[in-house]
């Protein structure tokens, strides 16, 4: 998927500030690099702000400092809309699809950007390989239940063949089985070649498909490592102890 | 009660139905109310008035009747010149006002009494150049056709009547069946996921603007030909349009021309059993009732 010679960092950040409003920095000063074809996932607590340090990489959230580069280019102002055409594609974690258009047109959506004459088969190479989607593409994509809702996420995301696929929690919402499904299937994409940077709260799931973990805590990166190793580290299983009784309490 | 109403009420329908197509999407794709959509109207018709009158003025063969209609070939030029024209006002107002608002991320509320004050100012500017005595494209009479039960329409009438139709017919195939029609709606629905997948957002407004101000210029053609021109033709027309646009379920471009007519004729068949006097008020129950009962329009979906 990716030319031989190609960088073997994908996505950088250096000193990242940024934040829904400018005297209120959400993210405070992350430096992140992801290696090309890796897979990581990025953890942490209720309100860390790893949905706003995707966002921010995404171009959804305003940046006050520091830099984003992809492929070795400086893309900090870039609005949201160029990012996807050098190859950054971003599933945010809630309204990742246009529930009033069908199957078919939220992929033509995605594919528009793509040469006229390679629209067609790109989409048809997706239906192939989520062909949950394919058998009626005409369905209202608002009809869909909470698995295909992110498949068709995912494969809206890969319809560019991004050099770098973003989840905000694919998982978010899904039944235990179903969260299966689509962590395999993330595995799989990742293996195919496409780098992965998975945000999540399931943290189980994550570290299981992951090969490098970042916990991030009030805006910073607090631990990093191997996905294996991880879990073992007893200040970061006090943590998601921590975050998990949160989340439980916050349920009930 | 006499079948006359059907015909008036289906023809002033018409030109409610396009006008409230460009509210319709100006409210779903840019989120906010705007009061300056009339104004649209009237420069349409007053720019097609300019026009139409150098055209006239340069060639007396262009002002020449075409067979059965009242006018010549210079209206319909000056008509596709009018068109250009309001459109190119409706990005400049945009450039100038609404765009620097938006690129605040303000409150809708700000936008909706920005357009009150450009409704202001494009209403008077108008009036200050053309007067706010009554013009005319042509002071040819014709003589209305009879169609049978009893009613009667003009050969003008009845091609505003086809205008409106294909125009209408038109906009909406180009929202269902082309890739500017999907970002359109893609938009509409979520900009933020538009931005993702890789609209620009930009073109998918300009595209509002021209296609609002295009068919509000037609509208204003269609008043002016068979009404008169007036600097508040817009004006009047803005509760009609409102009422249209929410009636037919907002962001549905059919919705709109069909609640066009149903407005229409509700003020032909008030007019006839109430009297003129109540013309005015028919749109405004019609806004009420519908905001009351079924605020989601006759084909727009519950939120
Ligand atoms: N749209 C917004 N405007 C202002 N503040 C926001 C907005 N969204 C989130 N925040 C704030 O930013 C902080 C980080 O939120 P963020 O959504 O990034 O956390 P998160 O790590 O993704 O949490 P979760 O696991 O619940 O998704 C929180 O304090 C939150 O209140
Ligand atoms: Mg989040």
């Amino acid at each position: 998927m990716t030319a031989p010679q190609a960088p073997p960092i994908v996505l950088t950040t250096q000193a990242l500030v940024a934040g829904y409003e400018r005297d209120l920095p959400i993210i405070r000063g992350i430096d992140l690099s992801v290696m090309r074809g890796e897979f990581l996932t990025v953890l942490g607590p209720n309100g860390a702000g790893k949905s706003t340090l995707v966002k921010a990489i995404a171009g959804l959230v305003p940046v006050h400092g520091g830099a984003i580069r992809l492929d070795g280019q400086d893309i900090t102002a870039s609005p949201a809309h160029t990012r996807v055409r050098q190859g950054l594609a971003f599933v945010p974690q809630t309204e990742n699809i246009f529930t009033t258009l069908s199957i078919q047109e939220n992929l033509q959506l995605a594919a528009a950007i793509l040469p006229k004459d390679k629209r067609q088969a790109r989409i048809a190479a997706l239906y192939d390989m989520f062909p949950d989607l394919s058998a009626r593409p005409r369905r209202r994509a608002g009809q869909l239940s909470g698995g295909q809702r992110q498949m068709l996420a995912v494969a809206r995301a890969l319809v560019v063949k991004p050099s770098i696929l973003i989840l905000d929690e694919p998982s978010a919402g899904l039944s235990p089985k179903v969260v299966g499904d689509v962590f395999a299937r993330l595995r799989a994409i990742n293996r195919s070649g496409v780098t992965t940077v998975l945000v999540e709260q399931n943290v189980k799931a994550a570290l299981g498909v992951a090969g490098r973990a970042l916990v991030l805590v009030e805006g910073r990166v607090a631990h990093e490592g191997p996905a294996a190793t991880l879990g073992d580290d007893p200040v970061v299983a006090e943590l998601y102890l921590g975050a998990r009784h949160s989340r439980e309490a916050m349920a009930t | 009660m006499s079948p006359q109403i059907l015909v008036d009420g289906l023809i002033s329908g018409a030109m409610i139905g396009l006008g409230a197509i460009g509210v319709t999407l100006t409210y779903s794709i840019l989120r906010f109310a705007n009061f300056a959509h009339g104004e649209f109207i009237s420069w349409g018709a007053y720019f097609a008035f300019a026009v139409s009158g150098l055209l006239g003025y340069l060639s007396g063969g262009l002002a020449a009747p075409i067979g059965p209609f009242s006018f010549g070939w210079s209206l319909p030029i000056a008509a596709v010149a009018s068109v250009a024209l309001t459109a190119g006002l409706a990005l400049l107002v945009d450039a100038v006002l609404f765009r620097p608002l938006r690129s605040r991320r303000g409150a809708v509320i700000i936008l909706v009494m920005a357009s009150f004050g450009a409704a202001l100012a494009l209403r008077n500017l108008l009036e200050f150049i053309f007067t706010s005595r009554p013009d005319y494209y042509t002071t040819n009479l014709q003589i209305a056709m009879r169609l049978g039960g009893g009613m009667r329409a003009t050969p003008d009438q009845l091609l505003c009547l086809g205008v409106a139709a294909v125009l209408a017919l038109a906009v909406h195939l180009l929202l269902t069946r082309t890739a500017i029609g999907r970002s359109m709606r893609a938009v509409s629905e979520n900009p933020q996921l538009s931005g993702i997948v890789g609209i620009d957002i930009r073109s998918v407004v300009r595209m509002v603007w021209i296609l609002g101000a295009g068919l509000a210029a037609v509208a204003g053609i269609m008043t002016g030909l068979i009404v008169q021109i007036r600097p508040e033709m817009g004006l009047d027309l803005l509760l009609p349009l409102f009422a249209a646009a929410i009636l037919g379920g907002i962001g549905s471009v059919p919705g709109a021309m069909i609640a066009g007519l149903i407005v229409g004729l509700a003020e032909a068949l008030t007019v006839q059993v109430f009297g003129a006097e109540w013309r005015a008020a028919v749109a405004f129950v019609i806004l009420v009732a519908i905001l009351l009962l079924r605020p989601q329009g006759l084909f727009g979906r519950p939120e």
